[in-house]
């Protein structure tokens, strides 16, 4: 076990490593800022006394170095400072929405995993059939619309036409449950519509390629039946691949939230970091882009630390 | 009808198409075959003979995009190609078992060995799984598998090769089937492990009286494993006759190329005087990949003109010297020598001329050349590069080339690798060495590729290059009729260290180095009695032993 | 009951019965089930769910028979070795060339094609289609078909050249690191671990929130942000081809970096690379959509698709198609890249073996 323990402390070394150099990407990327952030809230028209006063208020006077570890430092225990627009704290900002992104992305991901990987199984197992084909060409459509498109036919057939889901999603403190699971139901579809596409093809390639392993052959050739080959020799050779799918794909999911909050007018974090775009709130997008980035790495994270603990060959060692 | 009690297995007009570019392309071609109880049958044939879909044939089973398009396969009575595939799926792993090439790749790398191992017998409920278990280990025993009750409750990659094979055919025997299908088992496994395993494999067919078919490319390993030896050659049958028959007189012509091969052998030159200075010489070099050492204390010279091969098992460093040589990687330790000059030891770092000096000739023609440079280009580089020649004069230089390792210049002038057979290729990588003009050519394998044939005609090529250019080669091989047939002089390696060398005719006459001894008397040999002769001399109980000590 | 009803069921049955005849099992399986879902769409959705079934029926058809026509078409034109190439290719392949042939088409002769220009305002805001209009007009009253086909020429454009320079960028770094080796493709592959730990979207805006919303600008961010996918791919198909002993051979003669990459490694790779160039684009294209649909993209007056759905969005909910017309556009062509792709994806793995 030695090994293994050593291996995943390496990963998660490194990830967070990662993490950090991301920050200092982050951070970095509005110090290349032409003029200041300062120059750029005001405008041109602002006079030197007005810039001066603004850039004390930041604490832009003091060495990038610094303002980075203070950041920093706030970012580890929550505290992203104060938003340049409205004055108030990004973290009580974020914190609301950023649960609301999540209960989205769940509520996505708890149809689309589980559907995916059985229809991409099913996939695997017809292909080269008309059934196989049919599906390549529909998951390959589906990839290849933007979010907007199917989330505008979805409200145009199932919200306009026939009235059967709201076409925005409201929030408020008083819905139940499952209220809340039928406002948030259209655009939860939507990205269960693309995921669904992208995790299948990619559950179907790596499940064909393990079926093609000499021991999946040898399994036949010992007169197994076909579902035992499956259950017995495939399955558990076939975790490490669609643990990678399936952290890939939410990670996938956390990016296109974005798009579908918007069409959605959903009060999430993605929409509020197209806000903060739009309007230049640098502190704002800063804990967006962290947020988002940290939680891409993690999911990457848990993925290699997934098909770590499932190699047999690492779990034996010699 | 009595006879037809004997009869096991009987294959009739089998034909098998494999489909390709989106047709059905007919890969075996009407075979026949007919296997008794208790007998064993070598299926010999290159690669692409269709040994291997047969064998699968044979227990009714065709890979994914092959399929029996046409003939009978029955066993013991029972119609195979015709019979639903549930019912031929309990004959396999029951009555009829498979021994696949690679051990490594074909045991499920999730479970144990003998979990695995235990999966049929329970599965068709001809033993409990203790029983099983207990009946693995006695298994164990008998292919002498070192620890054999524990072996079994390891992770096959916790196993080595060869004993991943043994236990593979363990596992065919767990149901003590009728028939048994060995595809290339030791194939993949170096000469003195493949010893071990091929008697183990022979003594426990004996023991339970099993029938097989032994599929492999290796006529001297068929000769120690079968009673009847059936020829194939590009998914037809060419003739069977029972093994000695077939050894001592061949019919057809194909065969007798097979046993004809070996007869090229020539002789020995003479030693060059001391002091002369050799073309390459290897100076207590020590080579390491990052903190592994694979070289230790090497040291030998190659003189102008002959022929030095260095034999070893894989792993024992033999190529890894060629690349200290090459400059591909610097020795930690030693000298290279050319001329008597040091050369600096990354190739980076060595003047065009000095590149030009030594080049290289590789075991994979397919990955040798280049498939989408053509020919012309690629014997042309090295002759524009190091030479300077352009235009007419590069275009008669390529000529002349093609023309050395005879091949029509007009007909291959502009053609691409891939239209290319094998040893025109190996000829092609030939062509390109010998476009720089240099004096000391290392040959990896060149041969070991190859179909016997073909191989031959490489080695009398480079032996008449040589005598007409005054080459020195280093060959590297694990071959050693290779190495009698080319060799001046031979270095045996082991582990990263010289072993024992000298002239050919001192290595090949004992007394031996105890490895070079065990190296040379695991070759398999054209002789059917040759197993039992070594095993005897050797002592069952020791087979190999002096390989790990 | 009526004649449409009966012909329908007429039609599926019939259909399945020659199938079932002529031993097409997958055809009789889709055919059949389709008539048993018929039965309860039919009971269901009224007729109207019937004639919806026949108008998709009749659209895929005429899909693939333009598909069908364009290849032969195409057969017909090339030289042998292509047109054997061609003849292999599924419907789902040539009906993505046509539509790319088309797009092309749309784009380079825009200012011929398209009735008006591509500010011009000619009527009110959303008015709707009449004989000068083929679409209506958008919020400000300008021709949606002409705003359409400039589209072709500006988004598409905008994403070919992001597409290059990520392409480029990725190519030639790619191609050093597999050559080189050491401490470069070292320091490369952890840089564009980093790089491609942020997700591109975000990491698009993180770029555009600073440096603002300029063309040149956001063609530059892009071709960095998808540089990196280009990178792992060329190194990973220029690493299988630098373990080849040709590749030894030449290093061994003293041949220098560059001709390696132009004579040896390059010639091996174009297959992949060609595939991943579609593959690529299609990523930047639907990035550089969903960027103008959230109005950091190609800023207006200049048409662009995404924007276009953005402004137009609001008739939606007045149960207007309107705005799904410019994301069709983009659907179609995405999924036409990626039918050609798979195709190309599947002849190279399927020569390999």
């Amino acid at each position: 076990m030695g090994d293994v323990t050593r291996i995943i402390i390496t990963r998660l070394g490194l990830g967070l490593l990662t993490l950090l150099v991301i920050s200092v990407l982050i951070f970095g990327a509005v110090e290349l800022l032409p003029g200041d952030i300062a120059q750029a809230v005001l405008g041109q028209g602002a006079t030197e006394d007005n810039l001066r006063a603004l850039r004390t208020e930041l604490g832009l006077d003091r060495s990038a170095p610094v303002r980075y570890f203070d950041w920093l430092s706030g970012a580890i225990v929550g505290d992203f400072g104060l938003s340049l627009l409205t004055q108030s704290s990004v973290t009580d900002t974020i914190a609301p929405r950023f649960a609301n992104t999540l209960f989205l992305a769940g509520y996505a991901a708890v149809i689309a995993v589980p559907v995916a990987i059985i229809l991409g199984v099913i996939v695997a197992l017809l292909r080269n059939t008309l059934f196989d084909r049919v599906a390549n060409v529909a998951t390959l459509t589906s990839i290849s619309s933007p979010e907007f498109f199917l989330g505008y036919i979805l409200i145009l057939y199932f919200s306009v036409k026939t009235g059967m889901f709201p076409a925005i999603a409201k929030l408020s403190d008083d819905l139940t449950f499952f209220e809340l699971l039928e406002r948030t139901f259209l655009p939860a579809l939507t990205m269960v519509l693309v995921v669904v596409a992208h995790m299948m093809r990619m559950t179907r390639a790596a499940i064909i390629n393990l079926l093609a392993s000499p021991y999946i052959e040898m399994a036949r050739l010992k007169g197994t039946p076909a579902w035992k080959v499956i259950a017995r020799h495939a399955l558990p050779n076939a975790w490490a691949p669609i643990i990678n799918v399936v952290a890939l794909n939410l990670a996938y999911l956390i990016t296109g939230v974005v798009l579908v909050e918007v069409v959605f007018v959903y009060p999430g974090i993605g929409q509020l970091l197209v806000d903060a775009v739009t309007k230049r709130d640098f502190p704002v997008v800063q804990a967006c882009c962290l947020i988002f980035a940290a939680t891409f790495i993690l999911l990457n994270l848990a993925a290699d630390v997934g098909a770590i603990l499932t190699n047999p060959r690492l779990r034996h060692p010699k | 009808m009595a006879d037809d009690k004997r009869v096991l297995l009987k294959i009739q007009g089998l034909r098998i198409e494999g489909y390709s570019d989106e047709k059905w392309i007919e890969i075996v071609h009407g075979v026949d075959l007919t296997l008794n109880r208790g007998e064993v049958l070598g299926l010999i044939g290159e690669s692409g003979a269709g040994k291997s879909t047969i064998g699968l044939a044979a227990m009714g089973f065709a890979r994914d995009g092959c399929r029996i398009s046409a003939g009978s396969v029955e066993f013991d009575g029972m119609e195979l190609t015709t019979t639903a595939e549930s019912d031929r799926r309990v004959l396999r792993g029951s009555r009829i078992a498979y021994v696949a090439q690679s051990a490594a790749a074909s045991f499920n790398p999730a479970h144990k060995l003998i979990d695995q191992h235990t999966e049929a017998p329970v599965h068709y409920r001809i033993r409990k799984r203790m029983e099983s278990q207990e009946d693995a280990m006695e298994l164990y025993g008998r292919l002498r598998l070192p620890n054999p009750r524990e072996i079994g409750f390891r992770y096959p990659h916790q196993v080595s090769g060869g004993q991943l094979q043994r236990a593979m055919t363990a596992m065919a025997m767990s149901c003590r089937p009728d028939l048994i299908i060995f595809d290339e088992p030791t194939t993949a496994l170096d000469v003195t492990t493949q010893i071990e395993v091929l008697a183990a494999i022979r003594d426990i067919v004996d023991q339970f009286d099993t029938a097989a078919i032994y599929i492999t490319h290796d006529l001297a390993v068929v000769a120690q494993m079968a009673d009847t030896i059936k020829v194939l050659l590009k998914g037809d049958e060419v003739e069977e006759a029972d093994t000695v028959t077939m050894l001592d007189s061949p019919k057809e012509d194909y065969t007798k190329t097979l046993w004809a091969v070996r007869s090229f052998q020539r002789p020995q030159k003479s030693r060059p005087a001391d002091g002369a200075v050799p073309i390459v010489t290897v100076d207590n070099v020590d080579a390491a990949y990052g903190q592994t050492r694979v070289l230790e204390d090497v040291s030998f010279d190659v003189h102008a003109g002959m022929t030095v091969a260095v034999v070893g098992e894989s792993g024992s460093g033999k190529s890894t010297a060629a690349r200290c040589i090459t400059g591909l990687l610097p020795p930690t330790k030693g000298r290279i020598l050319f001329s008597g000059e040091e050369l600096p030891a990354n190739f980076r770092a060595r003047s065009k001329d000095q590149l030009r000096q030594a080049q290289m000739i590789y075991q994979m023609a397919d990955t040798a050349l280049n498939p989408k440079v053509r020919i012309s280009d690629i014997i042309g580089r090295p002759a524009e590069f190091y030479s300077g020649l352009k235009g007419a004069a590069l275009k008669t230089r390529v000529d002349e080339l093609l023309d050395l390792i005879e091949l029509e210049p007009s007909q291959f002038y502009s053609r691409f690798p891939p239209e290319l057979s094998g040893g025109q290729k190996q000829r092609i990588g030939i062509a390109r060495a010998l476009a720089a003009e240099p004096s000391f050519i290392i040959c990896d394998e060149v041969t070991s590729a190859l179909d016997q044939l073909v191989a031959e005609g490489i080695l009398r090529l480079l032996d008449r290059l040589q005598d007409e250019l005054n080459l020195a080669y280093m060959f590297i091989t694990h071959d050693l009729a290779t190495v009698r047939s080319i060799a001046d002089e031979v270095v045996v390696m082991k582990e990263g260290r010289v072993v024992e060398m000298g002239p050919k005719d001192v290595m090949f006459t004992p007394p031996h180095h105890p490895y070079t001894d065990l190296l040379l008397s695991s070759v398999p040999e054209m002789d059917p009695n040759w197993l039992n002769t070594v095993l005897e001399e050797r002592g069952v109980d020791n087979i190999g032993e002096a390989a790990r000590t | 009951m009526n004649y449409f009803v009966i012909v329908y069921y007429a039609l599926l049955i019939g259909g399945s019965c020659l199938a079932a005849y002529f031993k097409r099992r997958e055809i009789f399986l889709a055919l059949f089930s389709l008539t048993l879902a018929s039965f309860v769409m039919g009971i269901v959705g009224g007729q109207d769910a019937l004639w919806a079934v026949s108008i998709a029926a009749g659209l895929l058809a005429l899909a693939g028979g333009t598909a069908y026509a364009f290849r032969e078409f195409l057969v017909i034109i090339s030289g042998t070795q292509t047109a054997k190439a061609l003849r292999t290719a599924p419907l789902t392949a040539s009906f993505g060339m046509f539509v790319i042939f088309t797009y092309a088409v749309l784009g380079i002769f825009a200012p011929v094609i398209a009735p008006f220009g591509e500010g011009e305002v000619i009527s009110q805001s959303f008015a709707p289609a009449d004989e000068n209009m083929l679409l209506g007009a958008d919020q400000l009253g300008r021709d949606l078909f002409s705003r359409i086909v400039y589209g072709a020429r500006n988004t598409v454009g905008l994403a070919l050249v992001a597409t290059m320079i990520a392409f480029v960028i990725g190519v030639l770094l790619g191609m050093v690191a597999a050559v080189k080796g050491g401490w470069f493709d070292q320091l490369m592959g952890r840089i564009i671990d980093v790089v491609m730990s942020i997700p591109g979207l975000i990491f698009a805006l993180l770029l555009l929130s600073i440096f603002g919303t300029n063309l040149i600008i956001l063609v530059i961010i892009i071709g960095i942000i998808y540089a990196p996918r280009v990178f792992r791919l060329t190194r990973a198909v220029a690493g299988n081809v630098v373990v080849m002993d040709y590749i030894e051979a030449a290093s061994l003669r003293g041949e220098g970096m560059w001709y390696l990459i132009r004579k040896e490694i390059l010639p091996n790779s174009t297959a992949p690379l060609i595939a991943e160039f579609g593959l690529e684009f299609c990523f930047v294209f639907l990035l550089v959509a969903g960027l103008s649909f959230l109005g950091l993209g190609i800023q207006p007056p200049t048409a662009d698709w995404g924007s276009m759905v953005r402004e137009n969005a609001t008739l939606i909910s007045f149960g207007e198609i309107t705005p799904l017309i410019p994301a069709a556009a983009i659907a179609l062509l995405t999924v036409s890249v990626n039918f050609v792709v798979d195709w190309m994806l599947f002849r190279s793995s399927g020569l390999k073996e």
